[in-house]
C-alpha cells in the first residue's frame, strides 16, 4: 500500500493573465476620450447647431438619444456575440467580454429610455408611447436585467454563466425584430434620417454634430467596456482556487 | 476494455472538486472509490461518465478519448445513483420501457421483462413507482441501468437506502456481471460494503488521489485512518 | 428519424405522467376559469364591449397561465432525480427540448381553447367570428409560449430565485408575441377579413419557428453539467 500524491493539476482556463494593468489603462484613456467628446458634443448642442424647423430647440436632445440608442444596441450585440463565442468555444474570456458588455448595454439603454421619454413629451405631448422601437428597447433592457439576475443565482457559476449567455444571445437576436417591426409597422417613430439608401437627409452641421456625438458614445462604451474587461479579468485570477490544503480560506 | 482518466481537474467556482485526478482501470474488475463528504467522490463519478466535462484533463476508454456529448458513449454507460431516477407518476414497466425505447434496445419489451426478472421484480411491474417502497425503487433503478448491457456501470452510494438483503443482492448482481469486457466502478462512503466487493480501491480526499492499490494490500485499519482524517498532514 | 421518434417518447411519457397526476393541467386550467369569471364582472360592460377586449383578456390569460405551469414542466424529471438518467442516454438534447415542449405545448394549447370558450361565454360574445381562424392565430402563438416556457423554465428550475424569476425572462421575449397574437385574435372577434389579419399570422409563425429553433440549438448548453 503506498499513498499517493497527484502534483500539479493544469489550469485551463484559458484566463490571459498579465496584461491586465495595461488594459485598464487604455480603457481609461478610451473612456476620458469619449467622455471629452461627448463634453465637445454639449458645446456644439448648445451653441453651434441650427436649431431644427419643425420640432424647435426639443429635437437637440436627439444628439444624445440617437447615439445613446446605437451604443446600445453595439453593446447588446457585442454581448451576444460573446455570448455565443462562450458557449461555442467554451473559452472564458467569452464571458468576460460579455458580462462588460452587458453592462455597458444597461448603461446605454438607461440612457436611452429615459432620454426618450423627455423628446416624446416636447414633441408628441407624451412621455410614453407603446411605439415599437422604444418598447422593444424597454424590453431588450429587461432581458439584461434578466441576464443579471440569472448569473448571481445559479449554485454552480459555471451554470450561470452559461444560462445568462442563453439569455443574452436571445436578447441580441431581438434586435434585427426591433428593426424589422420598425419597417413594418408605420409609427410616430422618426424615420431614419443617416443610414438610408439616398444618403443621409440632414444640413451638415446637424450631421456633423451627430457624427460626433457617435463617436464619443463609441469611444465611452469602448473604454467601459475594456476597463470592466480588465477588471473582471483580475478579479476571476484566483479562479484556480485557494492551493488544495491550505483550508480553503480566501486571502 | 480499460477506463483511464489523465490528470481530471472539476472546478464549482472558486472550489476545486478535483485536483488532477489520474486514475486507470481495466475490465474484469470493480473500481470502489472512497473519501469523506466533499472529497470529489461523485465529481470524478461525472466527469469519467462524461456527465461533466472537466476543465482540464481528459477521460480515455480503450485508448480513445470519449466525452459526454457522443451519443455513442453515453450509450456504453450505465448508472445507478442514491436519487433512483424513476418517474413516480409511470408503472415499473413503463418506466424501463421508456429508457429501453431511448438506448434503442432490440426488443425493449422482452429486455424489459428480462431485467426486472434479473432483479427479482416481476411481480412489480405494473406498479407506479410512487407506491413503491425504497428498496423496491433501488432495485427497480438497477435493473433500468442494466437494460442495455452498458460496458461500463457507475454506481453512485448504491447502498443509501437499501436494508441489508437489498445490499446483499446487489452485491451479489456486480460480481456476477465481472467479465473482461465490463468496469464497474463504485462511489462509496460506506467502506465495509465497498472493500467486500472491490478489486481496487481509490481514496480521494480534497480532490485529491491518496491512495490508489489492489484490493489484497490495503489492510482497512489503514484505510480507516486515512478515511477518517487522522492522516491529515499526508493528504 | 430518430429524432421524431426520440420526440415522440419523450412527450408522450410527459402527457402520460401529467394526466395521471393532473395537477398542473387542471391548475392551468382553473386559473384561466377563474381570471375570465374575474374580468367578466371587474370590467363595467356598459362602457366596454366583450368582443372588443376579448383578444386581450385571452392573450393575458393565456400568456400568465403558460408560465406558471412553464416552471413545472420539469418537476417530473426531478422528483427523484430522472433528468441525470436522460441526459445520460443516447437522446440528442434538441430532442429533449422538442419532447418536452411538445408536451408543454399540449397543456397551453387545451388552455388557449378554454380560455376562448369562458371568455366567450361569460362576456356573453354572441359571435365571436370563426372558429377555424381563431386556430390559426392560436396555434403558432401557443407553439411560442410552449417553446419560451419549456427553454426558460428549465433555467428557473436550477435558479435560487426559481420560478419568480420566470416572467423576468420570458415576457421581454413573449411581449411582441403576444401583441402581434392579441392584435389579430382582435380582428377575428370582430368578423374582419383575412387578409387584414394574415400579416400578423406570418409574424406569429415567424416568432414560433424562431422560438422552437433557438432553443432546440441553445438547450444543450443549458443541460452541460
Amino acid at each position: 500500500m503506498h499513498a499517493q500524491d497527484a502534483s500539479g493539476g493544469g489550469n485551463g482556463m484559458g484566463i490571459g493573465h498579465g496584461g491586465g494593468g495595461r488594459l485598464a489603462y487604455l480603457g481609461f484613456g478610451l473612456a476620458a476620450t469619449g467622455v471629452a467628446t461627448i463634453l465637445l458634443v454639449h458645446w456644439m448642442v448648445a451653441f453651434w447647431v441650427p436649431t431644427e424647423a419643425a420640432q424647435g430647440v426639443v429635437q437637440r436632445i436627439f444628439y444624445m438619444h440617437v447615439p445613446a440608442a446605437w451604443t446600445t444596441f453595439l453593446a447588446v450585440a457585442v454581448a451576444g456575440l460573446a455570448s455565443a463565442a462562450y458557449l461555442w468555444l467554451e473559452d472564458e474570456r467569452g464571458d468576460m467580454a460579455a458580462v462588460a458588455a452587458a453592462e455597458a448595454a444597461l448603461v446605454f439603454g438607461a440612457i436611452v429610455l429615459l432620454t426618450g421619454p423627455l423628446w416624446g413629451r416636447l414633441a408628441w405631448g407624451t412621455y410614453w408611447t407603446w411605439e415599437p422601437r422604444l418598447t422593444l428597447t424597454l424590453l431588450l433592457w429587461f432581458s439584461y436585467l434578466g441576464y443579471f439576475m440569472i448569473r448571481g443565482s445559479v449554485a454552480d457559476p459555471r451554470k450561470g454563466r452559461r444560462f445568462a449567455a442563453a439569455v443574452a444571445i436571445i436578447g441580441a437576436l431581438s434586435i434585427p425584430l426591433n428593426h424589422v417591426s420598425v419597417v413594418w409597422f408605420r409609427s410616430l417613430h422618426p424615420e431614419p434620417v443617416v443610414l438610408r439608401t439616398e444618403g443621409p437627409s440632414l444640413p451638415s452641421e446637424m450631421l456633423a454634430t451627430l457624427m460626433t456625438s457617435l463617436a464619443g458614445f463609441t469611444l465611452l462604451f469602448l473604454g467601459i467596456f475594456t476597463v470592466r474587461y480588465a477588471m473582471e479579468n483580475l478579479l476571476r485570477r484566483p479562479a484556480s482556487g485557494p492551493p488544495p490544503g491550505s483550508d480553503g480560506a480566501f486571502t | 476494455m480499460t477506463l483511464a482518466a489523465r490528470n481530471l481537474v472539476c472546478s464549482y467556482g472558486p472550489t476545486r472538486a478535483l485536483d488532477g485526478v489520474d486514475l486507470e482501470v481495466a475490465g474484469d474488475s470493480i473500481l470502489a472509490v472512497f473519501g469523506p463528504n466533499g472529497a470529489g467522490k461523485t465529481t470524478l463519478l461525472k466527469a469519467l461518465s462524461g456527465e461533466r466535462k472537466p476543465d482540464a484533463g481528459r477521460v480515455v476508454a480503450d485508448g480513445k478519448a470519449v466525452t459526454g456529448s457522443d451519443p455513442a458513449w453515453r450509450g456504453r454507460v450505465g448508472l445507478v445513483s442514491h436519487r433512483t431516477g424513476l418517474y413516480m407518476k409511470l408503472t415499473v414497466m413503463e418506466n424501463l420501457l421508456f429508457f429501453a425505447s431511448l438506448h434503442a434496445v432490440a426488443g425493449p419489451a422482452d429486455a424489459a421483462s428480462a431485467a426486472l426478472a434479473a432483479v427479482g421484480g416481476r411481480e412489480l411491474a405494473g406498479t407506479r413507482a410512487e407506491a413503491l417502497s425504497r428498496g423496491q425503487r433501488q432495485r427497480i433503478a438497477l435493473a433500468r441501468a442494466l437494460l442495455h448491457d452498458p460496458d461500463i456501470l457507475f454506481l453512485d452510494e448504491p447502498f443509501s437506502g437499501l436494508d441489508p438483503s437489498g445490499a446483499d443482492a446487489l452485491a451479489t448482481m456486480l460480481g456476477a456481471r465481472r467479465s473482461p469486457e465490463r468496469i464497474i466502478v463504485l462511489v462509496t462512503h460506506d467502506l465495509r460494503r465497498g472493500l467486500g466487493l472491490a478489486d481496487r480501491v481509490v481514496l480521494l480526499r480534497r480532490g485529491r488521489k491518496v491512495l490508489d492499490a489492489a484490493r489484497a494490500e490495503c489492510e482497512p485499519e489503514a484505510l480507516l485512518e486515512l478515511f477518517t482524517g487522522d492522516a491529515r498532514g499526508r493528504a | 428519424m430518430t429524432s421524431l421518434r426520440w420526440i415522440w417518447l419523450i412527450a408522450r411519457k410527459d402527457l402520460r405522467a401529467e394526466f395521471r397526476s393532473g395537477g398542473r393541467i387542471a391548475a392551468m386550467l382553473a386559473f384561466s376559469v377563474l381570471a375570465c369569471f374575474l374580468f367578466s364582472f371587474s370590467l363595467d360592460r356598459t362602457l366596454v364591449s366583450g368582443r372588443e377586449i376579448a383578444s386581450g383578456l385571452l392573450w393575458l390569460t393565456v400568456l400568465f397561465a403558460s408560465i406558471s405551469g412553464a416552471g413545472r414542466t420539469f418537476d417530473s424529471e426531478e422528483e427523484d432525480g430522472a433528468f441525470r438518467h436522460l441526459l445520460l442516454s443516447p437522446v440528442s438534447r434538441h430532442s429533449i427540448f422538442l419532447g418536452k415542449a411538445a408536451a408543454n405545448l399540449v397543456a397551453v394549447a387545451l388552455v388557449a381553447v378554454f380560455t376562448l370558450f369562458a371568455l366567450t361565454l361569460f362576456f356573453a360574445i354572441a359571435s365571436p367570428g370563426p372558429v377555424v381562424l381563431h386556430a390559426a392565430i392560436l396555434l403558432p402563438g401557443t407553439i411560442g409560449l410552449a417553446a419560451a416556457g419549456t427553454f426558460f423554465g428549465l433555467i428557473s428550475r436550477q435558479s435560487n430565485l426559481g420560478d419568480s424569476l420566470l416572467p423576468a425572462l420570458t415576457f421581454p421575449v413573449l411581449v411582441p408575441l403576444v401583441f402581434f397574437g392579441a392584435t389579430a385574435s382582435s380582428r377575428v372577434f370582430l368578423d374582419r377579413p383575412w387578409a387584414e389579419i394574415s400579416g400578423s399570422a406570418r409574424l406569429l409563425w415567424a416568432f414560433a419557428i424562431g422560438f422552437v429553433a433557438v432553443g432546440s440549438l441553445l438547450f444543450r448548453y443549458l443541460t452541460e453539467e
